[in-house]
């Protein structure tokens, strides 16, 4: 399977108020330190997938640059992170490359960089076309900035661009956030991203909103079901004008409306056989549990592990899994305990860590084992995330014949709550489903949680 | 030493007036104590961390001092020192049954508080020589006169002769001594008569078992006598004899008139009832001591540990402490909401408090109670009387023919001023008041019939609260009145919380019901569907709240392929999950029932 290939780029001309991300504001000088240090990570990747018990092969389906705000980097330094993965892995001619750029950064000297790195999808964090909006969570730009960055990306031949807008954010109203929609959509880009404002300790805001304070704007945050019911907005406008949902957080459209002299328009109850054809290649890589490798600071990677068991292996664990999973509901008992102690692994995550310090120091990865269970449960807890949702057939060619029946009685519940459906031999999120997926997700974990490599021994 | 030269004798005190620095005074001036031995260690009969800190002795205690007097002879000076609260007043009247004469010590800033006033009229019964001692002479606010006015106003005793001592500085002090040597009389019985001797308490010693406290009414204890004890005929061995001074000191016998310690090879406190006779078991006594009664828990509520694995501690921790207090008894019981857990009985509620506090402390447990209820009496329609001490034993509604429930008379005393306050307050609670009387210097004294339910709940930190900490309150059981009692449930998503079940009056249900489903209410975290919260009197709901769906939980990002951070996020949820507690389909926290359980206590 052909990989997906991540670059985190932690920096920022300011930090937003909202952000969880390991991205900080920082000098040039250290742009440079960490872009040299990006590529000897990737001219050393065969390495370190060796030291990781993991195995790939070195041909690239998608390239994501990543932030923080990757066009704060010199075009310099972007363009030497693109050579170096150009010459280290296979980058096939139709991969699809993004970056993620803030509005306003994209200079005339930087449109061209991205034009001889590759470059040929931008992913453009709006969050809001509401300039209040955007300024109350500490956004730089404005609309009218926005649509200039639009056109100049079409000018420079990038027309596959993914715009994200953020539900919940201070002094949001349903009517200005169905301008929002409305200007999104009047844009005609093919991809858009809708995140509804997470609260947590990991953002200013975040913090404020659960400490009452007033200075990030926290107390004009929307509560939860006023949220919830703009994120429910926002599905069914874009879904109105062809922007189909194809993920909790994602939309996409089928064909690129300047390419036919007229609006497409497509009713909502339009079967989803497949993702939209503007759906992001390199996320789905995540969804669906392809290869992936991340380079730089909090950087996530995951590789089928070096030595596969055998199939009959496999079948056996989750003949075994699916033996013992009714009595794994209360906790770690004994018999849980031996079960994980014997499996063998199904792939392998590491993840490089997530402070700019601990990463130029050399820090080593952070490894995680995944076993066959584990991939079971992965790969109903993400794979629910689409639209298109889990497929018996699919799931029993990767995961062995008895894999679709393993959560039986937890779809069974789920349905009962209102939460999954299903139709043609697909099982979906219910909209509702949807908006509680945290509710769903969790009933997919056995409780063992995961060996972290040095903790259990185990096939390495 | 011959009766003539014994006195016994306890100190009649209310909180703070002094009587433990009078106690410290009277053994350093007999030598018991040197003050090198006192230094540094005030309070020496308070042994107990709770006793210092509350000022109040849990124990009853028992020295003897040798006290030379002005007339040349030699005394043997038994004091008998009384638990201090309202809670325990039968172990009162059992030690001051053992004195022939008692100091009642007032403070002379303060006056007469209730409790002083109820064990003086405990001791007046008893016939015991009452020693008037005014205390704190040495402040600038002491008011003698006054003092005095209202011993004899309220307690009925001459105060003419009163003695003036500051216990702290000592002044009056050899006085007290002389006065209890002149006025209180020797004890009376022979050494040759048959054994009558009672015990007035009891502890555990790790090493030697139970250690009873007596005094010899009739005849001689002696070293390898073999006693029986007369409530339960069982027969031991006297192993050890011995008085406090204030060390132990052991000795050969113990005859009529004294007063000192035994250990008989008795395992179980609850042998050693207090109020019991000992007799010999080869020439028993004719009869018993009298005013033998058994102790009855009255108050009641659930315990439970916070942490469930913690149950068993919970269990080892109350076994241990029964056997230094057969007074409080246990037995299990269980809880959806709170686990296993036990119910406890109590004499009172500081009685509960203190087993609380020392379950905390000496054991190291995170405890919760559930609201503290009484023992009422039902009858049910078919004419079967039962008593019911839990909630969740309470009958069907219909069952009920008649439900009574224990009446206390409360005496408070209090200043004038505060009157109309407590007037409000005891009406609130459904007292009926049976006298009211002006004492000197603004003082009165009310008399109430109060339901024991309702004293329970809230009533002394309200009546302290209204009468700013001046009312002082003393109460003893005095019978049932018939009452229209219900039990209130509190219902989440129609399934009955039982540790939130409580037995209140009709009256007040409605305002209770109210009171907790709102509590629950902010407590209780959002389901996948709308949650009802209801207060209800059998089928009758009276109060109604609702938990709104949970509408959103979901992660949006993908945050660059990081599945650890999503796993660890959904296992976070899952975890928090598991350490709710599920009532019918409904998760709520554990915490949420602490909260609403500690909000009945406030």
């Amino acid at each position: 399977m052909a990989l997906g290939v991540y670059i985190s780029v932690p920096f920022c001309r300011t930090k937003c108020s909202f952000c969880n991300f390991a991205s900080d504001v920082v000098s040039r000088a250290v742009h440079t330190r960490y872009v040299e240090r990006v590529c000897v990570d990737i001219e050393s990747a065969d390495r370190l997938a060796a030291e990781m018990g993991a195995t790939f092969t070195p041909e690239v389906a998608s390239i994501y640059l990543g932030g923080g705000t990757p066009t704060v980097l010199e075009p310099a330094n972007l363009e030497r992170i693109f050579g170096t993965v150009r010459n280290q892995f296979r980058v096939c001619p139709d991969a699809e490359v993004t970056v993620e750029c803030a509005p306003g950064t994209l200079t005339p000297p930087m449109l061209a960089s991205l034009g001889r790195c590759g470059v040929n999808r931008v992913s453009l964090g709006v969050q809001s076309f509401v300039d209040r909006e955007s300024a109350s969570v500490g956004r730089l730009h404005t609309r009218a900035i926005v649509l200039d960055d639009l056109a100049r990306l079409r000018a420079a031949g990038i027309a596959n661009i993914s715009i994200d807008l953020i539900a919940g954010l201070p002094h949001q109203t349903p009517e200005s956030w169905e301008y929002s929609l409305a200007e999104t959509i009047a844009t005609g880009v093919p991809h858009v991203s809708v995140y509804m404002l997470e609260v947590d300790e990991d953002s200013r805001l975040g913090r404020e909103l659960i400490a009452g304070g007033t200075r990030y704007h926290a107390h004009f945050v929307p509560d939860d079901d006023a949220t919830a019911d703009l994120y429910l907005q926002a599905c069914d406008r874009l879904n109105a004008a062809g922007v189909h949902h194809y993920e909790i957080s994602n939309f996409a459209r089928d064909a690129q409306p300047g390419a036919v002299d007229r609006p497409i328009t497509r009713s909502p109850d339009r079967p989803i056989g497949d993702y939209p054809r503007f759906a992001s290649r390199h996320n789905l890589k995540y969804w669906t549990r392809q290869p992936y490798l991340g380079f730089g600071v909090d950087a996530h990677s995951m590789l089928l592990a070096e030595s596969q068991p055998a199939r009959a292996t496999m079948e056996r664990e989750i003949s075994e899994y699916l033996e013992h999973a009714p009595n794994f509901g209360g906790g770690r008992d004994s018999q849980e305990a031996n079960f994980y102690a014997r499996r063998g692994l199904e792939s392998v995550r590491f993840a490089t860590p997530d402070s700019l310090e601990a990463y130029l120091a050399g820090k080593r990865h952070e490894r995680t084992d995944v076993t066959y269970a584990d991939a079971l449960e992965e790969a109903h807890f993400l794979g629910l995330r689409l639209n298109r949702g889990l497929r018996a057939r699919e799931l029993g060619e990767r995961y062995g014949p008895e894999a679709a029946t393993v959560f039986r009685e937890q779809i069974a519940e789920l349905r009962t709550l209102g939460l999954v459906e299903l139709d043609d031999g697909a099982t979906r999120l219910t909209s509702r489903g949807r908006l509680l997926s945290n509710e769903v997700f969790l009933r997919f974990l056995h409780g063992a949680g995961e060996v972290r490599a040095g903790e259990k021994a185990g096939p390495v | 030493m011959d009766r003539q030269h014994i006195r016994n004798f306890a100190i009649i005190a209310h909180i703070d007036h002094g009587k433990s620095t009078l106690s410290d005074r009277l053994l350093e001036l007999t030598g018991a104590l040197s003050a090198r031995e006192m230094q540094g260690q005030e309070q020496v009969l308070d042994a107990m961390d709770l006793e210092r800190e509350r000022g109040i002795t849990i124990k009853a205690h028992c020295v003897r001092m040798n006290y030379t007097a002005r007339d040349g002879e030699t005394y043997q000076l038994n004091l008998i020192d009384t638990p201090g609260h309202v809670d325990f007043s039968y172990e009162v009247s059992r030690a001051l049954a053992s004195c022939e004469g008692t100091l009642l010590v007032v403070d002379a800033t303060q006056g007469v508080e209730a409790q002083t006033l109820a064990n003086s009229y405990l001791a007046i019964n008893h016939g015991l020589e009452i020693i008037p001692v005014i205390n704190k002479i040495d402040l600038q606010s002491a008011d003698v006169e006054r003092t005095k006015e209202m011993i004899e106003g309220a307690v009925g005793l001459d105060a003419s002769e009163a003695l003036l001592i500051s216990a702290k500085t000592g002044q009056g002090v050899p006085e007290v001594l002389e006065a209890i040597v002149k006025k209180i009389p020797p004890p009376k019985g022979s050494a040759d008569a048959r054994l009558q001797a009672l015990i007035f308490d009891s502890w555990f010693d790790s090493y030697r078992g139970v250690g009873v406290l007596t005094r010899v009414f009739q005849g001689t204890l002696r070293r390898k006598q073999k006693i029986r004890l007369w409530s339960n005929a069982k027969v031991f061995e006297v192993e050890v004899l011995g008085v406090q001074s204030p060390k132990p000191v052991e000795v050969d016998e113990l005859v009529a008139g004294e007063v000192g310690f035994i250990f008989a090879n008795l395992k179980n406190v609850a042998d050693t009832k207090i109020g019991d006779t000992i007799t010999d078991d080869e020439r028993p006594a004719i009869e018993p001591l009298p005013g033998f009664e058994e102790l009855k828990p009255m108050v009641f509520a659930g315990m439970y540990t916070v942490d469930a694995h913690e149950h068993t501690m919970l269990r080892e921790a109350l076994e241990k402490l029964r056997l230094n207090d057969s007074s409080f008894f246990f037995e299990p019981e269980s809880s959806v909401a709170l686990g296993f857990g036990f119910r406890c009985g109590f004499l009172g509620l500081l009685h509960m408090d203190i087993i609380q506090q020392r379950l905390e402390r000496e054991f190291n447990l995170d405890l919760i109670t559930t609201a503290p209820g009484v023992r009422f009496r039902v009858t049910k329609a078919d004419g079967e009387v039962m008593e019911v001490d839990n909630p969740s034993k309470w009958p069907p509604q219909g069952e009920i023919q008649k439900i009574e429930e224990p009446i206390i008379l409360a005496t408070i005393i209090s200043r004038e001023e505060y009157v109309g306050a407590i007037f409000k307050l005891v009406e609130e609670k459904r007292g009926k008041q049976k006298n009211f009387e002006y004492l000197s210097g603004g003082r009165v004294m009310l008399s109430y019939e109060l339901p024991l339910n309702e004293i329970v709940l809230d009533f002394y930190d309200k009546l302290k609260s209204v009468s700013r900490g001046y009312a002082s309150l003393d109460y003893h059981f005095a019978g049932y009145w018939e009452s229209e009692m219900v039990k209130l449930d509190i219902l989440v998503a129609g399934d009955a919380v039982d540790a939130l079940s409580i037995i209140v009056h009709r009256e007040f249900a409605y305002e209770r019901g109210r009171a907790l489903v709102s509590k629950m209410r902010e407590l209780i975290p959002r389901q996948m569907f709308e949650v009802a919260i209801q207060a209800a009197i059998g089928a009758k709901v009276i109060a109604r709240e609702t938990v709104g769906a949970m509408r959103k939980n979901v992660l949006a990002k993908c945050y660059g392929g990081d599945i650890t951070r999503k796993r660890k996020l959904l296992e976070k949820q899952k975890a928090g999950k598991r350490r709710m507690k599920r009532i019918g389909k409904v998760d709520i926290p554990q915490e949420a029932f602490l909260a609403v359980l500690r909000v009945g206590e406030e």
